[in-house]
């Protein structure tokens, strides 16, 4: 019997940030693999325009990294960078004052599969884009966190510095307000 | 919850789950990894570090100290009393009210009123007041004072 392979161990996130805090630059590289599409996601779902997706990422991530300092593990990483990318985004719609939407036919045109089930599945999200444009911006967030991420309010709560409590109400009315203007 | 809440919020929970999927799917991480890296190694790390050891809350919260500190002194200097003119009557150490005068401040008040073309025209005012009293009416009064 041959003896086992080793199987080599995943670093944990908090590896990872001590490695890169110790300099190793590719620890920071393998925390950018690991979460950019989940922030990605979110700064999408907050508005984030296609065209700006990728700046926006890496400016969330050079803010991370900056402030990592300041990372006492009091929640996991990847939600501490989503608030920190609902921040960057907050930055980014100031500067540009408006959403800039997508053009329809150009999701359209980079489909695969149905193109009606497509345009369908398409005009939902966009509309649930918009309605939760018009969310205030703590309410757009734990919902994000909630329903998009599927965190627990406790680790929302710990992320955004409120109370399991305070961020269970925000999130249904997030639902209320996100069901009446669907409706 | 009835059972449509229930559906409905199923189905804005899936709904949630795939917003962005696209454009995420779309991102080239490995770009991203590297171009984060290639700038954290070009900004060194204590670029900007002054402004970001201050947490974003703290510097909210002295501006607004600073807002309400200079809105005070504002309100104080609209609102302020314009400076109260001379004593009409000047007794040394008088107080606001005549029982807390001493005995000796009250005769020296006493001998101002008495003066004749005292410091102020007892006939300007139109209320009865102290100055309009006589020497004897005074002088009762300061007995009744002293008890």
């Amino acid at each position: 019997m041959s003896p086992a392979e080793p199987v080599a161990a995943v670093p944990t996130d908090a590896a990872l940030i001590a490695a890169w805090q110790g300099g190793d630059e590719q620890a920071a590289a393998e925390l950018v693999r690991r979460h950019a599409r989940a922030l990605a996601r979110f700064l999408a779902g907050g508005g984030a325009p296609e065209a700006e997706l990728d700046d926006l990422v890496q400016e969330a991530f050079i803010r991370a990294f900056r402030a990592l300092d300041r990372f006492r593990g009091q929640c996991r990483f990847r939600t501490w960078l989503l608030t920190i990318g609902g921040n960057v985004l907050k930055d980014a719609f100031r500067r540009a004052r408006r959403v800039r939407v997508v053009p329809l036919d150009e999701e359209l045109r980079s489909a695969d599969g149905d193109p009606h089930e497509h345009a369908v599945a398409l005009e939902a999200e966009r509309r649930l884009g918009d309605a939760l444009g018009q969310l205030p911006r703590l309410q757009r967030e734990v919902f994000l966190l909630r329903a998009q991420q599927g965190f627990e309010y406790e680790e929302i709560a710990a992320a955004l510095g409120t109370t399991p409590g305070a961020a269970r109400v925000h999130y249904h009315h997030a639902v209320k307000r996100l069901k009446e203007y669907l409706e | 919850m009835n059972h449509n809440d229930a559906v409905n919020d199923t189905a804005l929970r899936q709904l949630a789950e795939r917003l962005g999927t696209r454009a995420a799917e779309r991102l080239d991480v490995e770009r991203t990894a590297e171009a984060v890296v290639t700038r954290l190694r070009q900004e060194p790390r204590g670029a900007g570090r002054v402004w970001a050891a201050f947490d974003p809350a703290w510097l909210r919260i002295a501006a607004a100290l600073v807002l309400v500190v200079g809105a005070g002194l504002v309100a104080r200097g609209a609102f302020q009393p314009a400076p109260l003119s001379e004593p009409a009557l000047a007794v040394p150490g008088a107080g606001p009210e005549l029982s807390e005068l001493s005995a000796p401040q009250l005769e020296e008040l006493l001998r101002t009123v008495a003066e004749p073309g005292g410091a102020r025209d007892a006939g300007a005012a139109p209320d009865v007041g102290l100055e309009d009293l006589s020497a004897p009416q005074l002088r009762a009064l300061l007995a009744s004072l002293e008890g």
